[in-house]
């Protein structure tokens, strides 16, 4: 739906003391992107023109057609790097994405809340949101051992149904009983992994019976599958038991994973969705001009179609999350930061739909699922009636599912998988690992903190057709069995720390995702 | 060595030979894995090395070569003897190169400790890619106690004797190279390393080493990218192969190489890249960055000491450091923050019981820091080391507070301080702090500016022309307390500085408060001591002086440290005199200078003392130019003002003092093995009657034990002699496998040749508890209701589990000691140094003295009396009282072990603890493996155990808060055995497996040796001191021990400057240890750091809570969420919550290690405390955050409690 009418195209060419022929207005009015095809005609107008002509306005369209085409990305290609974002998205005109200068939105001062810096012309009646796995409000452990049983008996339970077609489940105490040499299938919580001496693996696995050792030869295809392997993920494993059926051989090895044949759902109108994470707010590496420029950006035509900004965590730096980090703070407060945050928030067009969800610098409980944020924070940020979900949320806009999730687990994954398979140059191939785990954070004990409730909030129960993490500061993006796996990137310019460590954050992007392609372009505001 | 030392030596070796005697015929007779005494006796170093390796004939080479040549080259001497096979007795090439590299740690450790038997687990032959052999040395953990260069050299060892034995060198493989790399860096992320080579320099190295560098894992943490390597065992980090590539060979490069040099067989040309630094990048900064943490934070302050004394217009001063501050902890509190004025003051010397990583402080001060300083208390310093015990000495001055009722007053007695104690409102000085010369020389620290104190002032006044020793003998004169009239015409006849007694600090007062008091002088009263104004001022000497009391003025008298009493409108000042003078006030309180007189450069001397090390700036002081009006003061004064106290030192709070019983825990009787049928107590009575089921017999217990057999009488058990026939049983190696008897052979080993397995020493079997308990009753003839309860153990952790006798356990409930893991019964004191004492102090009569062989005081008088100060012998040590009530129960259990068990005379038979003067004890620190031969001479009331600081050195202890334990000598010979202790890596720490009989002071540890032994420090040493000048500059005109190593006065001359009234003055107990819980003693720190005016209060609160609160909560926090789960009934770990629920070993129930009452423990303390102690707000957030984050994990939404007014 274009947002521009024809009287509102012949009162913005008034204002800016232009005439034009009604045939250039419908041309405009009926243009995809009628709003910047009106900047870049006035743009391009003669100078000793006066009135908009037909002719000109052709000239125009014509030439940002071939401009749309070169900066849509294909989301198919799943491995472009960042750099080759770049020169896709890298505006060839500054004064339409990314103006230095930008132009006035049409409707200041016109009906919009007056907090936020102004609102476009939208039906918002066509706007459809759901939440689900939000346990904001709803956390009911109180750090009991049974609630920790409890969480990994649903994580057992959730998963092992996904895995029970594949496999004829025996329970671990039956297959103690099996004879020596038959085939044995088993679907279980990894609890250990090994090498043996001779360069095997030993895997064991874990049912709600007990466990089972399950060994899987290091000659064998299968072997590398076990390099993938985090403790804690439910698998399925086929084979022959040993002779004195203390041992499983493995010759097949199963993840829940998504179906090759997911198909995902999409919008039913031409609608897109900014999806960003880790903005920082707070600290002195936070990047307020490039954040400038993509609210600026927001209020062009070029950005009409972006009704939703969700944000996947870390909105503020946050106060103590490492030693002597005030030296890094450019607002030592917590509250203030948020306040702060709010205020950039304003920029955003008014009527965009905001959906945040905690990260691990965000005023919160660190341990997973993170609720939302309290009623003092939410007052806060009460600008635009953002919603603040928990970590993990799943939420549909349009039919499309995203599941949100911060990502602290990426580091883990990374860490302890092969660089082939998860990297932080690639972090959404780290999400490809967690999507085939149907898990976001499988490892227990290490890296990634587990709160317990009454289920485990953190498995994928449902396929979601978008799959967006923050956190490693890197973005990254590709598809997996069609889910479309997204790292955003941050707001915060390289640390000292990150220095030090030699990692070169991806900062100022902004990935917008059409919602009824599920086709992406990464814009950069840098 | 003079005659009487001779004398005191044989007399403890004769005693010891006496002692042996016993022992050894006891043993012949008991239940004792071994016939005969387990300790052997070395003489010197050489025999302790050959015991301590167990090699034969190491001992007699050592000695032959020790008169020619270093320690070093005698080590790669011995090579060639091993080599040779002239020394030990290997067939091998590898058992060669194994007993030479064993050897040369030894000797470089002066086989003391345990590093050459634990820190190598064994050399092999490996092969080359190329079929050649080459060496590979296995290293392991405890090699860390060898320090960097025996690491180096047991390297260039093996190295040599390769060379010898012409055997190829090693070739790493590529992998093996990035390994060494990969792996160094984990360990030292993980671990920590004195020095981080960069991975070039492993790389470089680890492709140049002519060895191979193995060893045993030491952590859980994995290497990721080089694993599963065929010559490398682990993927783990091999902590002594760490160690000694990056703190031995890559960081003792130099000293390598100047033994490389003269061996004509090595060559390790590569040594000089890695000298030159040229491996690597900027590797000119790799010392610092290596570093970061200890030497650069040194290094540069010690940089900017030396330089900026010069440059600045300002007094010389030392840098403020702060590290000492780091990692505060709750409930043990600062005294001062860095360099602050109104902390300790340095002053030069060393009293008798002092000078070995010790500070002296005045025990008034000890009693005014609310007692939390007591004799042996351990204090994190500022300089010149790291940390400090501390000693009382009542021959300095001590603190000066304000009471209640704005009295300011020095107090320098014991009895006063606990009488004011309660009325101070303020500590504004903290009195001086002793610290030898040869402490300064230990650490490499430049000398700071000195006190001036009177032994400096009255080498000055005899420089100014004073016969300083004729007044000494005028019996009218005290030249360290005169009176105002003598000290100001001693200044103004001789044009000497004013004497200390009356030199204020006028450095810590500003010009503003310096003027502010001259005017008040000049409006000044005096009044008589009936407070009458006097007429008359010009001979109003006897009045006091009465001053109008203004801020500025009770600042600046506070600060001068002038005593004062105060009224609501004035200040009174007694014995003025000295003080209107300095001011240049005449007698009638005239002066003939104003403010404008003084020079731009006096009033804005010493700007640079605007803000102290913390960033913290003194309000009192504003932030205006001229800090310090000592400058002033000199050009009004008629004489020379010194600097009173240039040098405050801050410190805080280290470990408390100790001296408790050591308890294995839980404590144990006897290492006799019941399973669990003596449930969580280990109660030996009650596992008589314990049993699985009803149908069992109680009392049966299946352990783990030795397989032993008799020789004679073929009768097969567990116990070390045979039941039947009383001879010594042999222990059966058994194949698991096969079930085939296996022999041992030489080395003890025993391999099954068929299944190539090794083959155990120890059978599962069941034992009668019940009856065994009854059989121990009875032979040790006691009744059970000799005892409350008999505790044992679990299992046994030796190789062959051979269990004590239980009689010995019984025995040691009765007189309720407990056993260590070796059998013995110890208790554990702090050390602390003393080099002469006196009879009363000891608690023990002249007489016995005498009859100890200290026949004379040290001014060579005849011993008679209780007050007389006698030279300690360096194998005489002081036992704390409790101490000594412990050893009295030991002896009494030795005794009755005797007599009872044994069947022999009684030993000791003591009364009282009178008793146990002269008797012999060992004494023995951790990570050693080497027990010293110590007398007893006396007892003190502190905690802590008293020895000279040879005796301390030669069990290679500082006294720096360290702490380690004595054993009563028979106790030791009877009851310790090898065969008790621990099958696993460092299992021989700590055990005594040889003692040394005398102590050779050449063969200790040589930080002793630069201990100063002089009567009186020269003026130019004091004067050198304020050229920050390094220690060993002045070196010519000191004496330090080393001095008289080797000479007939090595044992003797241990002089100091200041002698202490009593060794144990101050609290006998440090507050920290009486006070009850954490928050009391952290409420006690805080309400101390109010009181001093040395502390920053709101500092210490932030601190405690940044350093112990904070990381505590979060730390918790993060622990619930990740913990391990255990079961309650097996004790089994689960890495994570089983899916069953219950425990997965034995069904029982399983539960967190980690609850809610460990994570928030601490919360509401910790914001109390921001709140009262003004911490910052964004600390406050943090905690409030914190608890937010906290309440969100333990709290259900559903049912919220809002606080407890919902239940009420």
């Amino acid at each position: 739906m274009p947002l521009s009418t024809p009287a509102r195209i012949v009162s913005e060419l008034a204002s800016r003391g232009y005439n034009a022929e009604p045939a250039a207005v419908t041309r405009l009015a009926g243009a995809p992107e009628s709003e910047t095809a009106l900047e870049r005609a006035l743009e391009t107008m003669p100078d000793d023109a006066l009135k908009l002509t037909v002719d000109h306005v052709d000239s125009v369209l014509d030439r940002s057609e071939s401009r749309a085409a070169a900066t849509s990305t294909p989301g198919q290609d799943a491995e472009t790097g960042a750099s080759a974002v770049t020169s896709a998205t890298e505006p060839e005109d500054p004064s339409v994405s990314t103006g230095t200068e930008p132009p006035n939105s049409p409707d200041v001062g016109d009906g919009v809340p007056v907090e936020t810096k102004g609102s476009r012309d939208v039906d918002i009646s066509k706007r459809a949101i759901e939440v689900a796995n939000d346990m904001t409000g709803d956390s009911t452990g109180t750090g009991e051992y049974n609630d920790f049983v409890q969480v990994f008996r649903d994580r057992y339970e959730k998963l092992a149904s996904k895995l029970r077609g594949r496999v004829n489940h025996r329970p671990t105490d039956a297959i103690e009983n099996m004879a020596g040499g038959s085939e044995a299938a088993l679907i279980g919580m990894v609890s250990d992994i090994r090498s043996t001496a001779s360069g095997h693996w030993l895997v064991e696995l874990e049912d709600t019976n007990g466990t089972f050792p399950c060994l899987v030869m290091k000659d064998r295809p299968i072997a590398d599958l076990v390099q993938q392997l985090l403790l804690d993920e439910v698998i399925a494993v086929d084979g022959t038991l040993a002779d004195d059926s203390g041992i499983l051989f493995v010759d097949s090895l199963h993840f829940p994973d998504i179906p090759r044949t997911h198909s995902p759902s999409t919008a039913d109108r031409p609608v897109q969705a900014a999806l960003i994470s880790d903005v920082h707010v707070g600290s002195q590496e936070f990047m307020e001009d490039a954040w400038h420029r993509f609210t600026d950006w927001l209020h062009t035509p070029e950005a009409e179609h972006v009704e939703y900004l969700l944000i996947a965590g870390d909105m503020v730096e946050g106060v103590g999350i490492y030693p002597e980090q005030d030296k890094e703070l450019d607002i030592i407060d917590i509250y203030e930061q948020y306040e702060q945050f709010s205020e950039y928030l304003k920029e955003v067009p008014g009527d965009m739909e905001i959906r945040m969800i905690p990260g691990n610098h965000d005023a919160v409980r660190l341990a997973e699922p993170q609720p939302g944020f309290d009623e003092e924070l939410r007052d806060i940020m009460s600008v635009h009636d953002a919603s603040v979900h928990s970590n993990p949320a799943l939420v549909t806009v349009e039919g499309v599912t995203i599941l949100m999730y911060h990502g602290v687990s990426l580091d883990e994954v990374i860490a302890e998988l092969p660089d082939e398979e998860a990297s932080y140059e690639e972090p959404h191939k780290a999400m490809y690992q967690l999507l085939k785990k149907r898990h976001v954070a499988p490892q227990y004990g290490g890296h990634t903190r587990l709160a317990p409730e009454d289920r485990d909030y953190l498995v994928m129960e449902e396929v979601p057709d978008v799959f967006h993490t923050g956190h490693v500061h890197k973005l990254g993006w590709g598809k997996y069995h069609n889910v479309l796996a997204l790292n955003s990137g941050c707001w915060q310019a390289q640390t000292e720390f990150q220095k030090s460590v030699n990692i070169d954050p991806d900062s100022g992007y902004a990935p917008i995702l059409d919602l009824d392609t599920l086709d992406m372009t990464v814009r950069k505001f840098t | 060595m003079r005659e009487a030392d001779e004398r005191y030596f044989e007399r403890l070796e004769s005693e010891l030979d006496t002692a042996m005697d016993v022992a050894e015929r006891a043993r012949e007779r008991g239940g004792d894995p071994k016939p005969e005494v387990e300790i052997p006796t070395a003489r010197d170093m050489a025999d302790r090395v050959e015991n301590i390796l167990g090699i034969d004939g190491v001992a007699e080479r050592v000695r032959e070569l020790e008169g020619e040549m270093s320690r070093e080259e005698a080590a790669l001497e011995l090579v060639d003897d091993f080599v040779e096979g002239t020394v030990g007795d290997y067939d091998t090439r590898e058992g060669k190169v194994e007993g030479a590299v064993r050897t040369a740690v030894a000797l470089l450790t002066e086989g003391v400790v345990a590093a050459p038997i634990e820190g190598i687990d064994r050399v092999e032959l490996l092969e080359n890619d190329d079929g050649t052999e080459f060496i590979n040395v296995y290293y392991a953990g405890p090699i860390r106690s060898a320090g960097g260069t025996a690491q180096a050299l047991s390297v260039l060892v093996a190295d040599y004797a390769r060379a010898l034995l012409g055997i190829e060198q090693y070739q790493a493989r590529e992998e093996e190279i990035g390994r060494y790399a990969e792996e160094i860096d984990l360990y030292d992320k993980d671990t920590g390393l004195q020095y981080s080579p960069k991975e070039k320099e492993t790389k470089f190295i680890a492709e140049h080493m002519p060895i191979m560098l193995d060893g045993e894992a030491t952590g859980d943490e994995e290497v990721s990218g080089y694993r599963d390597l065929e010559r490398v065992d682990s993927n783990s980090a091999r902590g002594g192969m760490c160690l000694v590539l990056a703190e031995g060979i890559a960081l003792k490069a130099p000293k390598i190489q100047r033994y490389t040099r003269n061996l004509d067989e090595v060559d390790w040309p590569w040594l000089q890249d890695l000298i030159d630094g040229t491996i690597g990048e900027d590797e000119g900064s790799e010392g610092e960055g290596a570093d970061s943490d200890d030497a650069s934070g040194d290094a540069a302050s010690e940089g900017e000491e030396s330089d900026d004394g010069e440059e600045r217009a300002g007094p010389p001063r030392v840098e403020p450091a702060k590290k000492y501050l780091r990692d505060l902890i709750a409930g043990r509190p600062v005294f001062s923050h860095p360099s602050k004025s109104g902390g300790f003051r340095l002053r030069y010397g060393r009293a008798r019981n002092h000078g070995f990583a010790t500070a002296g402080v005045h025990p008034a001060t000890m009693h005014l820091v609310d007692d939390f300083l007591a004799t042996g208390t351990q204090i994190k310093t500022e300089r010149p080391g790291k940390a400090a015990g501390v000693v009382p000495v009542d021959s300095i001055e001590g603190p000066t507070v304000r009471l209640a009722n704005g009295d300011v007053r020095r107090i320098d007695d014991v009895t006063e301080a606990r009488e004011v104690g309660n009325g101070v409102e303020k500590i504004l000085d903290l009195g001086e702090y002793l610290v030898n010369y040869g402490e300064f020389v230990e650490n490499n620290h430049p000398l700071a500016p000195a006190s001036y104190t009177v032994e400096w002032w009255e080498q000055d006044f005899e420089a100014a022309g004073a016969d300083v020793q004729a007044m000494r003998d005028d019996p009218g004169t005290d030249l360290t307390d005169p009176s105002a009239a003598e000290a100001l015409s001693w200044a103004s006849d001789y044009d000497a500085p004013l004497h200390p007694k009356y030199t204020y600090l006028w450095h810590d007062v500003t010009i503003e408060q310096f003027g502010a008091l001259a005017d008040a002088v000049e409006t000044a009263d005096i009044t008589a001591t009936d407070g009458a104004v006097m007429e008359d001022t010009t001979t109003a000497a006897d009045g006091d002086l009465v001053l109008e009391n203004t801020d500025l003025v009770r600042e600046a008298l506070e600060r001068l440290l002038v005593e004062h009493t105060q009224e609501s409108d004035r200040l009174v000042v007694s014995d003025w005199l000295p003080l209107v003078r300095t001011l240049g006030f005449s007698r009638s309180l005239e002066r003939d200078w104003t403010l404008e007189d003084i020079s731009e450069h006096a009033k804005t001397y010493g700007e640079q003392e605007a803000a102290d090390a913390i960033g913290y700036v003194d309000d009192e002081l504003g932030d205006e130019a001229g800090r310090n009006a000592i400058e002033a003061v000199n050009e009004i004064s008629p004489f020379e003002v010194r600097e009173r106290a240039p040098t405050r030192i801050g410190n805080r709070m280290g470990r408390p003092e100790k001296s408790e019983s050591r308890d294995l825990s839980p404590a144990v009787h006897t290492l006799f093995p019941i399973g669990e049928a003596g449930g969580a107590q280990r109660d030996v009575a009650a596992a008589t009657k314990h049993s699985d089921s009803m149908t069992e017999t109680p009392g049966r217990v299946e352990v783990e034990v030795a397989r032993r057999r008799c020789p004679d009488c073929g009768t097969e058990g567990h116990e070390a002699r045979c039941p039947d026939c009383d001879s010594l049983a042999e222990t059966i190696y058994v194949c698991p496998d096969c079930e085939m008897e296996v022999e041992p052979d030489e080395s003890g080993r025993a391999e099954c040749e068929r299944c190539e397995t090794l083959a155990s020493p120890t059978q599962y079997t069941e034992l009668d508890i019940q009856e065994i308990y009854r059989d121990a009753l009875q032979s040790a003839e006691e009744r059970e209701t000799a005892f409350d309860t008999l505790k044992a153990v679990k299992g046994l952790t030796s190789e062959a589990k051979l269990p004590e006798p239980m009689e010995k356990g019984i025995l040691r409930a009765k007189h309720d000691v407990s056993a260590f893991k070796d059998g013995t019964v110890r208790y554990d004191m702090t050390d602390l140094p003393v080099t002469a004492l006196r009879p009363a102090e000891l608690d023990v009569d002249p007489d016995r003295l005498r009859a100890l062989g200290y026949e004379t005081d040290i001014h060579g008088d005849p011993l008679t009396h209780p007050d007389q100060l006698f030279e300690l012998k360096v194998q005489d040590i002081v036992l704390s009282n409790g101490a000594a009530e412990h050893m009295l129960q030991t002896a009494d259990f030795v005794d009755d072990l005797l007599a009872q068990y044994y069947g022999l005379d009684r030993y000791y038979e003591f009364d009282d603890r009178d008793d146990l003067v002269g008797e012999l004890v060992f004494g023995m620190a951790p990570h050693t493996s080497a027990a010293t031969v110590g007398r007893v001479v006396g007892f003190t009331s502190a905690a802590v155990g008293y020895a000279h600081p040879y005796f301390h050195a030669a069990k290679r202890r500082n006294c720096d808060g360290d702490e380690d334990c004595v054993m009563l000598l028979m106790d030791g010979l009877l009851n310790f055995s090898k065969s008790y202790l621990p099958d696993k890596r460092g299992g021989r720490m700590d055990a005594p497996l040889v003692m040394s009989s005398r102590i050779d002071p050449s063969e200790i540890d040589d930080e002793a040796h630069n201990m100063d032994i002089m009567e009186r420090y020269p003026r130019e040493f004091y004067e050198a001191t304020r050229e920050l000048t390094a220690p060993e500059e002045v070196e010519d005109i000191m004496t330090i021990a080393e001095e008289n190593l080797g000479t007939d006065r090595e044992y003797t001359e241990f002089r100091h400057t200041h002698d202490t009234t009593d060794i144990a003055a101050g609290p006998d107990l440090s507050a920290y240890k009486t006070l009850g819980s954490m928050e009391e003693k952290m409420d006690a720190q805080l309400h101390l750091s109010r009181k001093l005016r040395a502390v920053v209060e709101s500092d210490v609160a932030e601190r405690i809570i940044e350093y112990h609160f904070l990381p505590d909560l979060i730390g918790n926090l993060r622990a619930f969420s990740r913990q391990e789960v255990r079961c309650l009934d097996c004790g089994e770990k689960y890495r994570r919550m089983p899916l069953t629920g219950d425990c997965r070993e034995c069904g029982g129930r399983v539960n967190l290690t980690v609850h809610q009452g460990s994570v928030n423990k601490y919360i509401d303390t910790a914001i109390r405390v921001a709140d009262e102690f003004g911490a910052r707000d964004y600390t406050k957030q943090r905690l409030q955050i914190l608890e937010t984050k906290i309440e969100s994990v333990f709290q259900n939404d559903h049912n919220k409690q809002s606080g407890i007014a919902d239940f009420m």
